[in-house]
């Protein structure tokens, strides 16, 4: 379905909203069976979840990690009477994992729409188009940065590095050495842009126009008005309980 | 038996539909010069990158020295197969030219005297002595190509995969390269050169492979 790129910014911002305000797993559940019916509906793949896979191998851990500092309820675990688990903890850690999986499935909602477009909707709710376009160049070069990150991290190991291998202060080292061409080469990309933009013309007059306007349409206002609903019956039925 | 060993090997860019390296079989052999040539976009920086291990093929076999490459290492690789990327900055990560062609013998276990030798042997050759303790990005564009070079070829690895080694760099210094690069062949270190300088390989390659959309259209010998 093709809606507005505001639209799409009010449904994210309705269901990271909510993910933060609640912290009962079953009121989270029925939140993120939501959300994932709104990425089906709204048919983003799910795919790009792949890329975020680390991010979330590391949330796992972390979670775990906290729930074993919660100190309430019944232990669960208790090697040599020290009390590692307790049925808290895992619950706690559970909503937490949930209130992640919320967050990042709302973030892709936004990010799976085309990022020029989200400079003219950002623009359009009123945000100074010089930093708008400063995000969506920042969109642009991450990957960008990350590539040539993985580039010299190559050439370094195959220059017979082995980094698994080295102890861990020369890794430190070696990482630090790589760290510098990357800063230096970034800086040297954002002074090159800053050339370029302006010799292409980039605000020589203030009032810009668009080719592709972003524009409401009725099924916008339709679903809009709907999320907004739910959202506000959700609310409402979980305070009276 | 060959040193690198293609077999029906393709390779498709993750969101494309043409495969960059189509159903490519071929095999060199150790100590072999090679050139492959062909228009851009033809496959052939891919290829070598294939060959290096820093892409896996999605189809078909590559091995090195009869081993399949996905049991190596990239330091291990690196220590066998000396890899000049297309774009040099991409090579460049220390704080002056001359640790650059110092960090992989310092790596390699070479004793610091020795080490040294060899740095000022080929800062000396190419003519860039002077640029010694110059930061390697604040460099021009052939500057860094040579250092780059420089760096790879101290490591005097058993073959060299150089993509476009002579872009951007002068006539003189290539010149020097090129004498170079024929004397390391004579000693048995193998060359497989990318490249669209047809002057520069001409008789410096006995072989040399074409490439178009991916496949290998003819490989004269
Ligand atoms: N990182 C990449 N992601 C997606 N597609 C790529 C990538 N790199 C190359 N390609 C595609 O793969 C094909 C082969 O590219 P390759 O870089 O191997 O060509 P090449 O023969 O080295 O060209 P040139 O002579 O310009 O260096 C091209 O069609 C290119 O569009
Ligand atoms: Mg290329």
């Amino acid at each position: 379905m093709n809606i507005d790129i505001r639209t799409k910014l009010l449904i994210s911002a309705i269901f990271s909203g909510m993910a933060l305000v609640y912290q009962k797993i079953d009121y989270l559940l029925i939140i993120l069976l939501f959300n994932i019916l709104t990425l089906a509906l709204f048919k983003i793949r799910i795919k790009l979840l792949l890329c975020i896979k680390k991010l979330l191998y590391m949330s796992v851990i972390m979670i775990v990690l906290q729930s074993m500092f919660v100190r309430t309820g019944h232990p669960l675990l208790k090697p040599g009477g020290i009390c590692l688990l307790t049925d808290d903890g895992i619950i706690y850690g559970a909503a937490i994992f949930l209130r992640f999986i919320i967050l990042i499935l709302s973030g892709l909602f936004v990010l799976n729409s085309n990022i020029s477009e989200l400079t003219r909707g950002l623009v359009k709710l009123g945000m100074p188009f010089e930093i708008a376009f400063m995000i969506q160049l920042g969109a642009r070069f991450i990957p960008v940065f990350f590539e040539e990150m993985g580039e010299i991290l190559n050439s370094v190991q195959l220059r017979g590095v082995d980094m698994r291998k080295i102890y861990k202060r020369k890794v430190i080292k070696v990482y630090v050495s790589i760290f510098s061409p990357i800063i230096y080469s970034v800086w040297d990309k954002a002074e090159k842009l800053a050339i370029l933009l302006e010799l292409r013309g980039f605000r020589t007059n203030p009032a810009r126009t668009y080719y592709r306007e972003v524009c409401f349409k009725k099924i916008d206002y339709v679903i809009m008005i709907l999320y907004v609903l739910w959202a506000a019956v959700f609310v409402g039925i979980t305070l009276v309980r | 038996m060959c040193f690198i060993c293609l077999n029906s090997v393709s390779f498709t860019y993750e969101g494309k539909k043409t495969p960059a390296v189509d159903d490519v079989s071929i095999s060199f052999d150790a100590g072999e010069s090679v050139a492959i040539v062909g228009l851009n976009g033809s496959g052939k920086s891919t290829l070598a990158r294939l060959m290096v291990g820093l892409l896996r093929p999605q189809e078909g076999k590559i091995t090195l020295s009869g081993r399949p490459i996905e049991e190596y290492s990239l330091p291990e690789i690196g220590r066998k197969l000396g890899f000049v990327l297309q774009n040099p900055s991409h090579m460049l990560f220390n704080t002056s030219v001359y640790n650059e062609v110092a960090f992989g013998l310092k790596w390699k276990g070479e004793k610091r005297r020795e080490a040294e030798h060899i740095c000022c042997d080929y800062l000396h050759y190419f003519d860039i002595w002077d640029l010694r303790d110059e930061l390697p990005f604040n460099l021009s564009q052939g500057q860094k190509q040579i250092v780059v070079l420089s760096a790879i070829l101290a490591l005097e690895p058993e073959c060299l995969i150089m993509d476009e080694p002579t872009k951007n760099i002068d006539n003189y210094r290539k010149e020097k390269l090129k004498k170079l690069l024929l004397d390391i062949w004579a000693r048995g270190t193998g060359l497989i050169i990318i490249t669209h300088d047809y002057d520069f390989v001409d008789n410096l390659c006995a072989r040399k492979i074409y490439m178009a959309d991916g496949r290998i259209m003819a490989d004269e010998h």
